[in-house]
């Protein structure tokens, strides 16, 4: 399926937040009660439209642990979006964004659209940040927040899709250049004018339109 | 004077001096002297003649350059960035030093210090760190030999470098920059070194995919042409590889970004066959259908191989495939390998096996592929590389594909026998093979038909209905029966295996399979025979194994449908002909051989030699999920039941008799007899407990002997444990000793260098010395120099200046000689003393008389 737009994001934050879990559920629509560590770095993908424009999400989702740490940051400069997620059950999550945001900030691009994400919103029982404390953090480092659950999919679409729109915005306004691949968003590939066509190519493509 | 002239050589550089030095110096020294120059130096020129003189000795003495002049240079690394030259300099005898080839001349001996030197390097991270910082420098002439020189490093400690590089900051990323590079020469050394980066290394191959890797190298293989390119798209297939190899993430990543659908071209047969195979092209189309292969392999996760083979036939590249393998004129090995990449391509993917068996070859009358590939398999004129290749197919094929294990059976049964005549089936070709005399056809066709049974009760119980007519005459035999009428004629271990592999996987798991073949009243004969016949060779063993493995399933699936085989029957004959033991150990056979494990590993079978061929990964997949199982069986104990049932029945009897007779007399001797039978029972229960006593005494005395013969082995164990102790310690010993020795040996190497590093900081100190004093003697040289100049002008002048004077003298004594003469000549008298000196001037000036005259 050809795209209008791809975007790259990273999902970035404490280890145990529930970073995969919100990838598993946008991606597949599933939620994994128990899931593995994650080494390194894992990948999934997802087509959304916005402004009836279809794009192509390719999401990273990073290890958490601090020893992965000099790895993920590889991912910062290349990427468009990220999602910087806490879980609202465990108050060091929330006290480690700072960091994370220092961190972000200094690796990536300038105009990185961030948004904040407290998970778990379905442990109301057990919730020790506050939604409020959420929000006063979004609003005073200039970012978006949402409250989300991997588990019941709450809001985990708008997460996304939220960000997207974000980005897709700031295309609009030409703040982001969008020729640059370095910044996380790619063109698709017919509507790229500067795209060779090889006539080899060209062939290829039209005949295999229908794959994946 | 000489030592004025090497202050001057030392001042001019290494050059002159080498050649000065050379005939007597050692290389050693030479680049000792170098080195030191190299630290000493406080002028840049200095120190990158130096380099530039270590440069071009570290092809020659490249272990005395790196062990002495490797710290000078990377700290030349961190101080001197900003002379591209001296950098160029230092990275290219970086570059000779850790080469992980021998340079010219080079002796063997020295093979891995490139990599001793890169171990040194990498231990600093600084030093990595400050190559990547050089990696800004654009200059042809320095990232040619920096790219080289971290291939090398790479090449030499892959997992050191790589950890490095993978925390420095961006450095990935800068390595990837230069794909972009616009100059080709840089681009095609830079894949090099990209494939160098991503050998086994997840984090690395996940970092370059979110870099666009695949994007940026398929662009080049693009722009090359792709298989008519040259090596560069080898190279760049090389590396799709690495970022493949073994990463669930970077496959989802390659399918989900499509790019799947952008190596199309890549197969498409050209249009002119006469254009023909050139080396290159099969290179590179070879490392092509390993890409997909990689895509698709069976040791994926199995989520991740569906997605793939759909997308293979989504974007046509099975079609594709499937053209190349029926196409002529294509060489053996890529037939080989495109073959290998539509089985992986199709294994367990129902949507492309059903594609797959409707492919048909462009013959005259058109037939179906996998009859192509069943004449191949079943022809020993063909490569065996390409019969086990087919092999590999035809399994993927069937593999969890009941219609197609349907359609192969199906041309075994009678009904289908009505089809045209020069129409070949599956089944004929398969028949033929099994029973042909070639024993690599039989063992091929009998795991072929194997495989049209594997998880099938359905067609297992189908081919019971398989007749076949042998001869005209006799009547016709179920296939079954025809099997075990040939395994007890055969004398061919492979065919026995072969065949035998077969049977096992008709029997598992179905009834009716073992109701046949136990119905036939040579099939447990044939195999208690087989067990129990002495071994030959390793293969006879196997054959055994498989043999006893037979025995387990009609065992552990016995329906108790074959009275003389009933289950309790077959135990007892166990027991009773081979005993537990011996079948135990046979299946221990198997699971113990190198040939098992290896065909447990990987569905395709990589056989070198015929003889190769001997277990199918199928089979090793039933045994070891059945091995466990029958010897369990096995030692199950089942007598106790037996004699239980027994007592019983006794009881029983004894109340029957109190309930029926009525009359007191009757009753009365009817007591009495019981009575009696009791006291004859009790007789007997006496005699049978004092035999009892009596053999409880013998037990007892023969656990006595036991014991004592237990304590005695425990003593011996005991003793021999110590004895391994022993050994095991004087061997320990002897190691130790080796590795001592070693030690000792690696002592007086670093001795050795001690001593040269003793000698050179001794020499340092001197030079030091001599450096400290050197400045004020050689502003002293040259004062003193100057100095003797003017003096020397000085007394030239002075010397011309007396010439003169003494002609202006001569002259003058002339003239008062000729004035003398004058003055004689006039009569006047002249002093005696004033003729004396002018008779000396006389013989001296006489030739110049005349002139004086004519002066006058």
């Amino acid at each position: 399926m050809s795209y209008a737009y791809l975007f790259k994001y990273i999902i970035i934050g404490d280890t145990g937040v529930g970073k995969s879990c919100l990838l598993l559920q946008f991606t597949d629509k599933r939620f994994q009660p128990v899931h593995d560590l994650t080494i390194g770095v894992e990948f999934g993908a997802r087509m959304i439209t916005i402004d009836s424009k279809q794009i192509k999400l390719q999401i990273w989702d990073t290890a958490g642990q601090e020893a992965f740490r000099s790895i993920t940051r590889s991912y910062y400069r290349g990427a468009a979006g990220a999602l910087l997620v806490y879980d609202i059950t465990r108050r060091d999550t929330f006290n480690h964004l700072t960091t994370w945001l220092e961190d972000a900030r200094q690796h990536s691009n300038s105009n990185m659209v961030i948004m904040l994400i407290g998970n778990k919103s379905d442990l109301e029982s057990r919730r020790e940040v506050k939604r409020e404390e959420g929000e006063t953090f979004a609003r005073e480092h200039g970012l978006i927040f949402m409250e989300t659950s991997a588990k019941t999919a709450a809001n985990v679409e708008e997460a996304f899709i939220g960000t997207a729109k974000e980005i897709y915005e700031k295309i609009q306004e030409g703040v982001f250049d969008i020729n640059n691949e370095a910044n996380g968003i790619k063109i698709g590939p017919q509507h790229s004018p500067t795209s060779p066509t090889s006539p080899s190519g060209g062939l290829g493509g039209s005949q295999g339109s229908g794959c994946c | 004077m000489e030592l004025f002239k090497s202050g001057f050589k030392t001042v001019l550089g290494g050059g002159g001096e080498q050649k000065s030095t050379g005939q007597d110096a050692t290389g050693a020294e030479t680049v000792e002297r170098l080195v030191e120059r190299l630290i000493t130096s406080t002028l840049l020129d200095d120190r990158r003649d130096a380099c530039r003189a270590l440069k071009s000795l570290s092809r020659k003495y490249r272990v005395e350059v790196g062990a002495q002049g490797m710290d000078a240079i990377l700290n030349l690394l961190g101080l001197d960035r900003v002379d591209t030259e001296i950098m160029t300099y230092a990275v290219e005898c970086l570059l000779n030093v850790t080469s992980p080839e021998l340079l010219d001349d080079e002796d063997p001996n020295v093979k891995g210090i490139g990599e001793q030197f890169t171990e040194i390097i990498s231990k600093k991270p600084e030093n990595i760190a400050n190559l990547l910082l050089l990696l800004e420098e654009y200059d042809y002439k320095i990232r040619v030999p920096l790219i080289r020189l971290m291939t090398n490093l790479l090449t030499n400690r892959p997992k050191d470098v790589q950890e490095i590089l993978l925390v420095s900051p961006m450095g990935i990323s800068k390595i990837m920059d230069l794909l972009s590079d616009s100059r080709e020469f840089i681009r095609n050394e830079s894949i090099l070194l990209l494939i160098a980066l991503t050998r086994n290394n997840a984090s690395i191959q996940k970092i370059i995919a979110f870099e666009n890797g695949f994007d940026r190298i398929l662009q080049i293989i693009q722009e090359e042409g792709y298989s008519d390119g040259g090596p560069v798209v080898e190279d760049c297939l090389s590396l799709f590889l690495n970022l493949l190899k073994n990463n669930t993430s970077n496959q989802t990543f390659f399918r989900e970004g499509n790019y799947v659908k952008k190596l199309v071209p890549f197969f498409k047969l050209p249009d002119d066959p006469e254009l023909g195979w050139p080396t290159q092209k099969v290179s590179n189309f070879y490392h092509m259908l390993f890409v997909v292969r990689r895509l698709v392999s069976p040791l994926n996760p199995s989520h991740v191989t569906q997605a793939c083979q759909k997308s293979l036939k989504a974007c046509g590249i099975l079609e594709c495939l499937c053209n190349i393998i029926l196409a002529n004129g294509i060489p053996s090995e890529t037939l080989t390998e495109a073959i290998a990449t539509v089985a992986e391509a199709m294994r367990g993917g129902r949507d492309n096996q059903e594609y797959f068996g409707k492919v048909e070859a462009p013959s005259d009358p058109p037939r179906p592929v996998l009859v192509i590939l069943l004449m191949t398999l079943v022809n020993e004129r063909q490569p065996l590389s390409l019969r086990c290749t087919v092999l590999y197919c035809i399994q993927c094929y069937l593999f969890k594909n009941e219609k197609g294990q349907n359609d192969v059976v199906k041309t075994l049964l009678p009904a289908s026998t009505e089809a045209s005549p020069g129409t070949v089936t599956s089944g004929q070709l398969l028949c033929t093979g099994l029973f042909s005399r070639e024993l690599t056809n039989n063992w091929f066709s009998a795991i072929s038909l194997s495989h049209a049974l594997l998880d099938s009760p359905t067609q297992r119980e189908n081919l019971l209905k398989v007749q076949l007519a042998t001869k005209a005459n006799t009547p016709a035999s179920t296939l079954m029966n025809h099997l075990i009428l040939v395994l007890q004629q055969s004398t061919k271990w492979q065919m026995k295996i072969g065949l035998l592999q077969f049977i096992s996987l008709w029997l598992e798991n179905s009834q009716p399979a073992i109701t046949h073949f136990l119905s036939n009243p040579n099939s447990v004969p044939f195999l208690i025979n087989q067990i129990t016949s002495p071994e030959s060779d390793e293969k006879e063993a196997l054959v055994k194994g498989v043999s006893a493995f037979v025995i387990g399933l009609c065992l552990y699936f016995n329906p108790n449908t074959v009275a003389a085989y009933s289950k309790d029957n077959l135990i007892q004959l166990i027991n009773n002909r081979i005993r537990m033991e011996t079948l135990t150990d046979g299946l221990g056979q198997i699971s113990k051989s190198d040939l098992y494990l290896h065909s447990l590993k990987h569905p395709q079978l990589l056989a070198k030699h015929s003889s190769d061929l001997v277990f199918d990964h199928s089979f090793c997949m039933v045994f070891k999920k059945y091995e466990s199982l029958i010897v369990l069986q096995l030692s199950e104990p089942n007598n106790p039941h037996h004699s239980h049932e027994n007592s019983r029945s006794d009881i029983n009897s004894m109340g029957h008799m109190v309930n029926n007779h009525q009359s007191p007399n009757d009753v009365i001797s009817r007591y009495k007899e019981v009575i009696r039978t009791q006291d004859e029972t009790i007789e007997g229960c006496k005699q049978e407990i004092g035999e009892l006593k009596d053999k409880n005494q013998e037990f007892q005395g023969k656990i006595e002997e036991m014991l004592t013969e237990v304590n005695q082995l425990k003593s011996q164990l005991a003793l021999a444990q110590a004895h391994r102790e022993t050994f095991e310690l004087n061997q320990q010993n002897n190691r130790a000793n080796i590795s001592i020795e070693d030690h000792n040996a690696a002592i007086a190497q670093k001795d050795y260098l001690i001593q040269q590093l003793q000698y050179r900081v001794h020499e340092l100190e001197q030079s030091l010395s001599t450096s400290t004093k050197n400045p004020i003697q050689e502003e002293l040289t040259i004062k003193l120099e100057e100095e003797n100049k003017v003096m020397v002008e000085e007394l030239d002048k002075m010397k011309k200046d007396q010439d003169e004077l003494l002609e202006l003298l001569t002259e003058q004594d002339n003239k008062i000689a000729t004035l003398k003469t004058t003055l004689r000549q006039n009569g006047i008298p002249v002093e005696d003393d004033q003729d004396d000196i002018l008779d000396e001037h006389e013989t001296n000036g006489h030739g110049s008389g005349d002139l004086g005259e004519s002066l006058l």
